[in-house]
């Protein structure tokens, strides 16, 4: 599928944020959000999962596709786990279909076996920043959008959930943010300028 | 075990306190000391009425704390899912709260008589309780899991079981704890005004006539434990069943 993000602009409380951004996201592609923090980044991204509708511009599922929303595998910027569950459970909890197996199994690409059954809240943040990162791969999804994945991971942990990401995307389109474009050559830099207000 | 030991003695010296007061007034009907009850209590023991009165009391006043809580849970969650419901509740909820018990129980009466009187009040008591607090618990939960939830499209059972009822946990163990005293007190209360005959409330109401201030305290003595036993169990389950900590919120 092809999603195109054409002309979008957003402001809040007067002061801009985006300003006629458009990008034409097509399978099999990578792409990679750059630009200083407020940029727009997340923004961007939130219009993309119709989280958010833009003040002008639009985003357009294209091709044969039948929701009004597309069908994403997502890292917010933010964990967004339910503190209580383990691991496995809240991976497990986005599908009727995915099973707590198919979900450890998952979880395993990325974590330690030992880890996987306590409540979240008890792991470290870069463990928990990989949970996020293994209930976005372990659904099938039209698009993968990850903001600020890498959070919190050291230089090895990150390097593996970039080989994880890119095992699980097959043809899947991936959007993702990034301060730092290590491991990352793989995608399109896309700069998301900075505006004056 | 300091606190324990602690804790009896106060209990023990209450217990003193009021035997000696009673022994100072040396008058039955004014008051009776706590050997005095237990003995009233021992002889209630082996009547069968007394027993059929705890159960027919136990029935009612469990049965309409949990329809109370159940509708109360459900319509709330209704209501923040329907803001339309939820504006119309909104004045029907209120004057449940603000309108006296000793009103619904009368008009309860003139409705339907004395039969289940005690199940309607504890009802009316404690479904705004829960109604309220549910709804206030729900309000409270954190919306960028909630968004969460609908970007991953997450079943409603997941939902409920991960996401909403952690977060609303602590909002309904507080209005339970409230709710479980004040069902006992509205229920034996509708049973005194009722006058229903084989219930805790009828074995107080005698008492009273008999000017049997032994009796009084005994059956007063029995809500108490009742009401307690059934609290502490009540609420063991419920922290069994939803174990939370820290309520995603």
């Amino acid at each position: 599928m092809t999603i195109e993000i054409e002309n979008v602009s957003k402001s809040y409380d007067g002061k801009p944020v985006l300003r006629n951004f458009s990008l034409d996201i097509s399978s099999e592609n990578s792409y990679i959000l750059t630009g200083p923090s407020g940029a727009g980044k997340t923004t961007l991204l939130r219009i993309l999962l119709g989280l958010e509708q833009p003040d002008e511009g639009r985003v357009r599922l294209l091709g044969d596709y039948k929701y009004s929303r597309v069908n994403a595998g997502v890292v917010f910027q933010e964990d967004r786990l339910c503190e209580d569950f383990s691991a496995v459970d809240n991976v497990a909890m986005v599908s009727r279909r995915l099973s707590k197996r198919t979900a450890r199994e998952e979880l395993e690409k990325l974590l330690p076996p030992d880890c996987l059954d306590q409540p979240v809240r008890e792991l470290s943040g870069g463990m928990r920043r990989r949970v996020c990162i293994a209930r976005a791969l372990s659904i099938p999804s039209d698009v993968l959008v990850m903001d600020e994945p890498f959070t919190g991971l050291d230089a090895d942990t990150r390097l593996q959930a970039i080989r994880v990401i890119r095992e699980a995307q097959g043809t899947t389109p991936l959007v993702l943010t990034a301060h730092s474009l290590e491991g990352l050559s793989f995608g399109k830099e896309i700069p998301v300028p900075m505006l004056d207000t | 075990m300091k606190s324990r030991v602690r804790k009896i003695g106060i209990v023990a010296g209450w217990l003193a306190a009021w035997q000696a007061l009673s022994l100072l007034m040396h008058n039955s009907i004014v008051l009776v000391g706590p050997a005095e009850t237990v003995a009233a209590l021992c002889a209630l023991l082996p009547e069968g009425v007394f027993w059929s009165s705890l159960g027919t009391s136990f029935l009612q006043i469990v049965c309409g704390f949990l329809l109370g809580s159940f509708s109360g849970i459900a319509l709330a969650f209704l209501a923040f899912r329907k803001r339309l419901f939820g504006e119309v509740m909104a004045p029907f909820v209120t004057a449940l709260k603000t309108v006296p018990v000793a009103s619904f129980i009368i008009l309860a009466l003139i409705w339907f008589g004395s039969s289940g009187l005690a199940l309607f009040t504890s009802f009316i008591v404690v479904f705004p309780m829960l109604y309220l607090n549910t709804l206030e618990g729900l309000g409270s939960l954190d919306p960028k899991l909630m968004e969460m939830a609908q970007v991953y499209h997450i079943p409603a059972g997941s939902r409920l079981r991960c996401i909403y009822f952690p977060g609303i946990a602590s909002y309904l163990r507080g209005s339970f704890e409230l709710a479980l005293g004040m069902s006992w007190k509205s229920g034996v209360a509708a049973e005194v005004i009722g006058q229903h005959l084989g219930t805790i409330g009828n074995g107080l109401y005698r008492a009273k006539i008999n000017l049997d201030t032994a009796q009084l305290l005994a059956w007063t003595l029995v809500i108490i434990l009742i009401s307690y036993c059934f609290e502490k169990v009540f609420l063991a389950l419920f922290d069994r069943l939803l174990p939370y900590r820290t309520g995603n919120s």
